[in-house]
């Protein structure tokens, strides 16, 4: 009987109720796969499906070359040359990764509108006239494009560099020596060895890209992710949603399944024997220039243009200012951030600890199953989780006269916190087990032959060890959260936003100029993050 | 001595109650004011109001969700469509208010939902660019005559204040001519539907189109100059007219609320929507959000009022087709590719 009870333990109960949580929006879109569904799906098909294809595709293609060229361009220049504002530029252009997409769609929206920012530094210096014929339009899908792409080249900037840190100066010189330009041996050396990493950071850029929302609603453009939410609000036909759910999901976890591929194939490819650092070339003159002006523009337009258009607005409108708003939001942003990552850290320290004590199979297999919550489009994942909390709400009204099941979970903290686990989880668990990879087995060994026990190694070995690797997590983690849009927007409770859901709010319904200040905040918040951690992130990736 | 005291907990009990201090408001107006006009009711009744704001079709969702324990005490939208969605799936409660029915014209209100102030769907264009003779007598079903081919700006079919406009045509005109009509808009449509009503204004201004259709408040908004000089500059070069003048008149629309189904305080969410028909209140609203008013005896702000304020105005068309059109209406716009 003691024998029994000691397989109970506590590892593995908690990784069932982990995993049980991330099923959940995995389990209602297969239960409402096979429901009816109104007229709205036979309408779609009829006009509009194609197009909704269409557009997510174009979107993906654009938002995809784009990265490439920024992230890859810029990765490539600062981690082969030296250069004027070289090593300002590894580690600014990661400010990028604050703004998130709609925010600069609503940066774009106000510059190049009729009577915009535009016109008016137009009419400011040059005098009245009617510049708004000759002001471009970029809005609709080359908008959409933009604004993620901006907001998104970030990922493959990261993981490229992680991968051309790891190049052999011996490769560059064998090519050298064979008579290669720049360009050659670039084309044939360089990229083809951190192919993986360029690979893993446009898969993640692809998995971001088809599950925004907000960018593209702003933009009007119409895309699967638009045609969910519409089935859902305006058809009110959850059935039709959740089809159109699965079918962009098998899309994204092809993608997925792509990206892990190559992940795990980089391990291969780090040089051991005969490994030389790479000796950076110093750049002068026009080549020089024309580099630093590549990164500049990046930089500024990704990063100082969005923040100037918003200070701009502030500026021209002071009354938005609210002091008092502003520190509810942050008080309501920091409160969820804190909430969520501690939930995260210490579930993810259970189950990573769990698997390195006992090696259970079952825990492994639940750090990779939970990448579905990460992969999962937040629009999707919150309705799903409160068409879930019906279901059980009924379930347990019905059968055991216990009523209140939904209140726990639609409009109080704990269930956005919920959802934000299912979301996160992978990311803090994968984290924290990328940082116990690495820490040797024969450690633990020692220390308790010193008569530590397994809490005391916890402590005195593992914490100081993995504290890079927490402190990376946890700012990962602040900048997603509090970005984050639509599942805060669902499931949030009386009375409260965030910076995120108050910005979409003013835009929404006609107030654009008003996103100024929680827009300013919540880059200013997310910057702060990035800043904390940016050693950390640059060595982590 | 029990006698006392348990109807001393009794009247303290009520007592409590009485000063219960708040009212749970699931609002979809889009106005900054109206914080203002929240703290307005506070201070003249102590009622704390507790604000969740969203765009109707999500506060619906939210709504049905929670059910039973919801505590929402008070819905109001922004379009009469959104109160017919909202009786339909039995959101409000009935209640018995004398100074509501007293306040509010029949048309604009019902046994579930009463109106706060009313909104006009206008057309607007640039003498610069289009006489005023071709514009004077318009009529909503004109904006498919080819002779505007590629010059009208109107938002995107989403926008429930189109699709309430499209179902007030449907009542009146039929699916099958409605639907005609549509197409013609679409083919004479200057660029794709982007942006929100004032982006429509502005590109009648910078001449980028020759008409556009907008709602009534947002040229006073503009005009105002609290969306700074430049739009107040481009709003003077604009005009307006009211629709169907020679006919039924100018579609209108409502804002509106009623008091929600399971409200935990029922009392101060009357006191609440009868506080919105005051005349302090009234006054508020058209001089900030510059709407018509619901009740007698409060004029509209001059800034929307100055283009005239006895025109016709729809009476014909009942507010509950918004309603009972709508999918119809959006279903008939996105086949003609709106």
């Amino acid at each position: 009987m003691f024998l029994f009870l000691k397989n109970i333990n506590l590892w593995l109960i908690s990784s069932i109720c982990i995993s049980l949580l991330v099923a959940i929006p995995i389990f209602v879109i297969f239960s409402g796969f096979f429901g009816e569904t109104s007229n709205y799906l036979a309408v779609l098909s009829e006009t509009f499906l194609l197009e909704y294809i269409t557009n997510t595709f174009l979107l993906l293609i654009g938002v995809l070359s784009l990265t490439f060229i920024f992230g890859v361009g810029v990765a490539y220049f600062v981690s082969f040359y030296t250069f004027p504002g070289s090593q300002f530029f590894t580690w600014a252009i990661i400010l990028s990764f604050a703004v998130p997409g709609y925010i600069y769609a609503y940066s774009l929206t106000a510059f190049f509108a009729n009577y915009g920012t535009l016109f008016s530094i137009l009419t400011f210096l040059f005098g009245e006239a009617n510049y708004n014929s000759y002001i471009p339009r970029i809005d609709s899908l080359l908008g959409s494009i933009f604004s993620i792409s901006f907001s998104l080249f970030v990922y493959v900037y990261l993981l490229t560099r992680a991968l051309f840190v790891y190049q052999s100066q011996n490769m560059i010189d064998a090519g050298r020596n064979m008579g290669f330009s720049s360009y050659n041996i670039l084309k044939k050396i360089i990229l083809p060895s951190a192919k993986p990493g360029i690979v893993a950071g446009l898969s993640l850029v692809a998995m971001e890209c088809i599950s925004d929302f907000g960018t593209v609603e702003f933009f009007n453009v119409e895309t699967l992710t638009t045609a969910i939410y519409d089935s859902w609000i305006t058809f009110e036909d959850l059935n039709t949603a959740n089809i159109l759910s699965f079918y962009l999901l098998i899309f994204i976890f092809i993608l997925f399944y792509l990206e892990r591929v190559s992940r795990s194939r980089s391990r291969f490819n780090i040089p051991s024997k005969g490994f030389y650092k790479i000796e950076k070339t110093k750049l002068t003159g026009t080549k020089a220039f024309l580099i630093f002006l590549f990164c500049f523009l990046i930089f500024f337009t990704s990063f100082v243009f969005p923040l100037l258009q918003m200070i701009y607005w502030l500026i021209k409108f002071p009354g938005s200012f609210d002091l008092k708003s502003v520190f509810t939001l942050s008080l309501n942003s920091i409160t969820v951030i804190a909430i969520t990552c501690l939930a995260l850290i210490v579930f993810s320290f259970v189950v990573n600890y769990g698997i390195r004590v006992t090696d259970n199979k079952y825990l492994k297999t639940l750090t990779n199953f939970s990448i579905s919550g990460y992969a999962i489009p937040g629009v999707i994942l919150s309705v799903t989780v409160l068409t879930f909390s019906s279901y059980v709400d009924q379930f347990l009204k019905d059968y055991f006269f216990i009523s209140g099941f939904k209140t726990l979970i639609i409009g109080t903290i704990f269930g956005l916190t919920v959802a934000y686990f299912i979301r996160f989880f992978s990311l803090a668990v994968n984290g924290i087990k990328s940082g116990y990879e690495k820490l040797n087995h024969s450690l633990d060994d020692a220390s308790y032959l010193m008569g530590y026990s397994k809490i005391g190694t916890f402590i005195k070995v593992h914490i100081p060890f993995l504290k890079n690797n927490l402190i990376l997590i946890c700012m990962l983690l602040s900048i997603d959260l509090i970005k984050e849009l639509p599942i805060t927007l669902i499931l949030r409770p009386y009375n409260f936003e965030t910076f995120a859901t108050q910005a979409y709010n003013y835009a929404s319904q006609d107030m654009l100029e008003y996103t100024a200040i929680p827009s300013l905040f919540l880059i200013l918040f997310a910057s702060l993050f990035i800043m904390i951690s940016k050693r950390q992130i640059l060595k982590g990736f | 001595m029990k006698k006392t005291i348990i109807v001393g907990i009794f009247v303290i009990s009520n007592l409590c109650s009485a000063f219960s201090a708040e009212v749970n408001l699931y609002t979809s107006r889009h106005y900054q004011s109206d914080t203002d006009l929240y703290k307005k009711f506070t201070d003249k009744t102590g009622i704390k109001v507790n604000v969740i704001s969203s765009k109707y079709e999500v506060l619906e969702k939210r709504l049905l969700s929670e059910g039973k324990s919801s505590k929402a005490d008070v819905v109001i939208t922004a379009d009469a469509a959104a109160l017919g969605s909202a009786t339909k799936k039995e959101i409000f409660q009935k209640i018995k208010s004398e100074t509501l029915n007293s306040k509010i014209p029949a048309i604009y209100r019902s046994a579930y939902w009463y109106g706060i102030s009313k909104r006009a769907r206008l057309i607007y264009y640039n003498p610069e660019n289009i006489s005023p003779n071709i514009v004077k007598n318009l009529n909503y079903e004109d904006l498919a005559n080819p002779m505007f081919k590629k010059r009208i700006v109107i938002r995107k079919s989403s926008n429930v204040y189109n699709q309430s406009l499209v179902s007030s045509l449907i009542e009146n005109n039929g699916l099958s001519k409605t639907s005609k009509w549509a197409e013609g808009l679409v083919s004479n449509m200057a660029r794709k539907p982007k942006g929100n009503d004032r982006d429509q204004i502005l590109a009648v201004a910078a001449g980028e189109a020759d008409l556009a259709v907008a709602n009534s408040y947002y040229i006073a908004l503009m005009l105002s100059g609290k969306k700074g000089p430049e739009q107040q500059a481009a709003a003077k070069k604009v005009q307006l007219i009211f629709p169907n003048q020679s006919n039924r008149g100018t579609h209108m629309n409502i804002s509106g609320g009623g008091v929600a189904k399971y409200a935990p305080n029922k009392e101060n969410a009357i006191k609440f929507l009868e506080f919105l028909l005051t005349k302090d209140a009234q006054e508020h609203i058209v001089n900030n959000s510059f709407e018509y008013p619901m009740i007698a005896g409060v004029q509209p702000n001059k800034l929307i009022a100055q283009f005239g304020t006895s025109f016709k105005q729809d009476s014909k068309t009942k507010m509950t087709s918004y309603y009972n059109n709508q999918k119809k209406a959006l279903t008939l716009m996105k086949k003609a590719g709106w």
